[in-house]
């Protein structure tokens, strides 16, 4: 019964998705490609944290990772789609080459040091030349394929949303497979998990290279409709609203990573708009989004720490004694 | 060579503050067993408040300890929020610490904007050893020692110091001979407010805070703080003063730019290394 009622939700949520783009405007067209940019990092935020049991507070790195490496190659002539590809490749690959050493580290070790990681990048993306320094990356070109050119915002939102879709099929097909299982034993023991059998560094690693890898497409598909890159694009501020979301949302589930990048993005938007009101101080924007933030995170955590959508399932499936983390 | 002495020195000053700030993260989490992403905002509180009160009119001495206070007090209401509720695990409680961080933007944007802020603090330098070092600097390396020693005497000569210290040790244990381990927790939490602001008010006159400061004082802290393995407050000095020296050395040998990555690679490394000799059992106990 719950099973048909979740796929016809996911059909319509599927309609809903696809009609968007078409009667939306183009600052609303923005606020939608945002989100599902958003919802893409916090899906594998969720997974990460949910499923590995591992903080990351490091995840726009990735994010910056995959803008710069799409930006650098479409501005030095390679097809705008080898650097989409390239996006969550590059990501991937620096993932695993960072996560030998730092996943070593646990708990709050690890999330000072994934936050040192993206210090640490953004510090030098602003030094370097070929980074463009503190002034970024500019003129990027629109994406294209072939003779096709994604000229107007209602492209980009069939890209993200088409790429956000990927990633959650990818997600659902590792969570429901035998290492996702064994990824659910390591989060609650290592020692447990290791003691089974399960190769606990290798998984781990894993997971935390897939999380970047969805990162990084996010971050592809970022630069190219923004059409400019810096280190301001990604401050730490970022990594930890995607924290906010998949905590919001509840870890480990991927339809709430996407609720909770929906509702803080949308959150976020409307007080905004409220904010940028005649009569509000030129200071409203930022200190009404840092509070919503900060707000959020810490009743969440407190009051509902399994999060909105868990919650919610809970209570319309009373009969089950425990709803799996799903 | 005088110039070398000049970046020891400022160096140590450096690291003197870090120390402070590091030293609050270890009372928290030596007592709760919470890693406290908020020590910075302490000391940039405790920074925002003397430079208000200096512009006020109120004098030196008064507005510095106004302000130690205010940041203890942040941190009472901070240690409220992660361990007031009783059963929060202590990565939760790292994440409500983030989120007082960044609620504090908010109110420090609201109160203070957000442009960076100064305050006078001790004019002049003085001259030891052919080595100019601004008074400021000695000011800082003076109270930081004081605030060991007095902590030292405090934890190892007071009952209530060492009342926190069975906290740490046992909670179990301090609960049964009656020892309330909630109230030690806010007890260290706003004790970690009294360091932080401490460094706060120290720190000011040498380099303008700004409510975004707090990041940089944080890894600077945890980074000294991992040396000690977030438990040892001698070690922990050690690290600090190590840490404010090779950040001084590199930029005041033409690296200055790279100051960041050498604090932040450092501390990596360490964290690493550590992790590599304690089995993975005594990690997962704690």
């Amino acid at each position: 019964m719950t099973r048909r009622l979740g796929l016809a939700a996911g059909l319509l949520v599927a309609a809903v998705t696809l009609a968007l783009p078409a009667v939306l405007d183009d600052s609303a067209l923005a606020v939608y490609i945002l989100l599902g940019l958003a919802a893409m990092v916090t899906v594998g935020v969720s997974l990460l944290m949910g499923y590995a049991g591992q903080v990351s507070l490091g995840q726009g790195a990735f994010y910056a990772i995959g803008a710069y490496t799409a930006a650098l190659l479409a501005l030095n002539g390679a097809p705008p789609l080898l650097g989409l590809v390239a996006a969550p490749v590059a990501a991937a690959l620096s993932a695993l080459l960072i996560g030998v050493p730092l996943l070593r580290l646990r708990g709050h070790h690890l999330a000072f040091a994934t936050l040192a990681m993206q210090l640490i990048l953004l510090s030098l993306a602003g030094q370097l030349d070929f980074t463009g320094g503190d002034i970024g990356l500019q003129g990027i070109p629109q994406f294209s394929v072939g003779a096709f050119e994604a000229s107007s915002a209602s492209v980009y939102a069939y890209l993200t949303w088409a790429g956000l879709a990927l990633v959650m099929l990818i997600t659902h097909n590792v969570i429901t497979s035998r290492p996702g299982r064994a990824l659910r034993a390591l989060a609650t023991s290592e020692i447990a998990a290791a003691s089974a059998g399960i190769p606990v560094g290798r998984y781990k690693l894993v997971v935390f290279a897939l999380s970047a890898t969805f990162a990084g497409l996010a971050g592809g598909i970022y630069c190219f409709y923004t059409g400019y890159v810096a280190p301001g694009s990604f401050p730490v501020l970022i990594s930890i609203q995607y924290i906010v979301m998949a905590v919001v949302g509840g870890l480990g589930t991927i339809w709430g990573a996407v609720a909770g990048a929906a509702a803080i993005t949308l959150l976020v938007q409307g007080l905004d708009r409220l904010a940028s009101l005649p009569g509000m101080p030129s200071y409203a924007p930022s200190v009404l989004s840092y509070a919503v933030y900060a707000l959020v995170l810490i009743v969440v955590v407190l009051f509902m720490p399994h999060g909105l959508v868990p919650a919610v399932s809970r209570r319309l499936s009373r009969r089950r004694a425990e709803v799996p983390y799903r | 060579m005088s110039a070398f002495l000049t970046y020891l020195l400022n160096g140590l000053a450096v690291g003197s503050a870090i120390a402070l700030i590091a030293s609050g993260l270890v009372v928290i989490h030596r007592v709760t067993g919470v890693v406290n992403f908020a020590q910075g905002t302490f000391a940039v509180v405790a920074g925002l408040c003397t430079s208000s009160l200096l512009g006020l009119g109120v004098p030196h001495g008064v507005s510095e300890v106004a302000a130690v206070l205010a940041a203890a007090l942040a941190g009472l209401l901070t240690g409220l929020a992660a361990v007031g509720r009783p059963g929060t695990s202590p990565l939760s409680s790292l994440i409500v610490t983030l989120g007082v961080g960044v609620l504090a933007y908010a109110v420090e944007i609201v109160l203070w904007g957000d442009q960076p802020r100064s305050a006078p603090g001790l004019a002049g330098s003085v001259t030891l050893a052919g080595a100019r070092i601004q008074t400021q600097h000695l000011l800082v390396i003076g109270v930081a020692a004081a605030a060991f020693a007095l902590l030292a005497l405090f934890f190892g000569r007071t009952y209530l110091g060492k009342a926190l210290t069975a906290c740490a040790s046992n909670p179990y244990a301090a609960r049964v001979v009656g020892i309330d381990v909630r109230r030690m927790g806010l007890l260290a939490f706003a004790l970690g407010g009294l360091l932080g602001g401490i460094a706060g008010v120290l720190v000011t006159p040498l380099r303008p805070i700004s409510f975004d400061t707090d990041v940089t004082l944080i890894v600077n802290g945890f980074a000294a703080a991992v040396f000690g393995a977030l438990t040892r407050p001698v070690v922990t000095l050690a690290g600090a003063l190590l840490l404010g020296v090779a950040e001084t050395m590199a930029a005041g040998y033409g690296y200055g730019a790279h100051q960041l990555e050498v604090a932040l690679g450092l501390m990596l490394v360490v964290m690493i290394v550590q992790a590599g000799r304690r089995p993975a059992i005594s990690q997962e106990s704690a």
